[in-house]
């Protein structure tokens, strides 16, 4: 999983070493990200975004799904 | 120890040299640079931090005595250890002769004529047979009617590519046919049509000691590039297939001497696009992060022992810029006067 490869500093810069591809993330898609690459699971995820933010546990994981699809596409997860 | 470099045209298309050059002067500063340039005008005939001094020397189309003849005189005149050619179109000479050259006790470090029709795009699928890894399907074409049934089957866009030099993207059967013919009047043939790949432009630079051993790998991807394809900003990465791939090159072939790799990489699907048998333009990017091959084959050429480490760290970057050098007409006037520069600093 290229994601656990993924250097990302405290500006939300993520550089991947594989292949060189850059990607900004605002401090969601960090925390989903860094969450993901330690092998939490997306319910864990979710629930942690809902304390944080004002959303419900349910938009929470839909957004985190959408967000693994994105992941997805740019070859960041299988 | 003296070392003659060509390719010193450190213009917005640069050559190798000028890399080579101050890689070898920044690893032993004692090492004295001979730019070899077939043009007066050349930015490295002026540039006195890197090179010492420089020669102008006819075309390689003028045939291998003329260079020959100049190298000799250059060691004559001012000493000679080594040679380090750069460009495409001077490697078929200096391989072909790298032995008069051994014999006139100036060294080089090359593949043999075998190992460098390896390069030969035509042979490139095999090759990549060999590494276990894709090369793009590709048409080899001699008229316009092969080129429509090769395009048909291969459809557009395509890419039409001469078999050593020259690649165009071609989106319709006219434009396919100009390329073709623009190719072909240069280059001859075949001509070759090659589908398009998706992916990352990620390429390797190495050297080979001529027994199957590398002297170093570095992966970078092309961040920017020129309107000619020439990597302006990149970054180190560590793609352990790719950098693989690049070792059994080393191993398989035993390559001796420098050379690049260009792939199209998709995920773990590597793709060969090109080989070319010598160091990149961005030949510097690897002694910055710690891998001077340059250094490294100059060593091998003198059984000198050197670092041969292959680790670097991933994440660094090329930042290619433009800066102005003013410098006295004189050097101008030696240059196409004499046809070689005074070896005096600029003031």
């Amino acid at each position: 999983m290229r994601i656990e490869n993924l250097a990302v500093n405290k500006n939300g810069f993520a550089f991947d070493p594989t292949s060189g591809e850059t990607f900004t993330l605002n401090e969601t898609a960090k925390e989903i990200i860094e969450d993901l690459a330690r092998g939490v699971e997306e319910k864990e995820i979710a629930k942690k975004l809902s304390e944080e933010y004002d959303v419900t546990q349910e938009e929470a994981l839909n957004d985190v799904l959408d967000f693994k699809e994105k992941l997805k596409l740019y070859g960041l997860l299988p | 120890m003296i070392v003659a470099i060509s390719g010193v045209n450190d213009t917005d298309n640069p050559g190798p040299g000028i890399g080579v050059a101050r890689s070898l002067k920044e690893a032993d500063s004692s090492i004295k640079t001979v730019g070899l340039s077939y043009d007066v005008q050349d930015p490295g005939n002026f540039m006195d931090f890197v090179i010492d001094k420089s020669y102008v020397l006819t075309y390689p189309s003028q045939g291998w005595e003329p260079i020959f003849n100049r190298l000799l005189y250059i060691k004559e005149s001012y000493g000679l250890d080594a040679v380090i050619p750069t460009l495409d179109a001077e490697l078929p000479s200096y391989i072909k002769y790298q032995d008069d050259l051994k014999e006139a006790g100036i060294k080089t470090f090359l593949p043999n004529l075998e190992q460098f029709e390896l390069r030969s795009k035509e042979n490139l699928g095999d090759i990549s047979e060999v590494l276990e890894i894709s090369y793009p399907k590709t048409k080899k074409v001699f008229n316009i009617d092969q080129l429509k049934k090769a395009v048909n089957e291969i459809g557009f866009p395509c890419v039409v590519k001469g078999n050593y030099y020259k690649a165009y993207k071609a989106k319709s059967l006219p434009e396919a046919v100009y390329y073709f013919t623009e190719i072909s009047n240069e280059w001859g043939f075949p001509i070759l049509v090659q589908e398009i790949v998706k992916g990352d432009e990620l390429n390797v630079i190495g050297a080979g000691d001529g027994k199957g051993n590398s002297l170093g790998l570095v992966a970078i991807k092309k961040m920017t590039t020129t309107h000619l394809g020439k990597i302006w900003n990149g970054v180190t990465i560590k793609h352990e297939k790719l950098l693989k791939v690049a070792e059994d090159f080393v191993g398989k072939y035993k390559w001796k001497g420098p050379f690049e790799l260009e792939c199209i990489v998709d995920e773990d699907n590597i793709i060969l696009i090109e080989i070319n048998p010598r160091f990149p333009a961005w030949v510097y990017f690897a002694t910055g992060v710690g891998v001077n091959l340059p250094k490294r084959v100059l060593d091998v050429m003198f059984d000198k022992n050197s670092d041969m480490s292959g680790d670097y760290e991933s994440g660094k970057m090329m930042v290619r810029y433009t800066y102005e050098l003013i410098t006295d007409i004189d050097k101008l006037s030696e240059l196409a006067t004499k046809g070689e520069s005074n070896g005096y600093k600029n003031l």
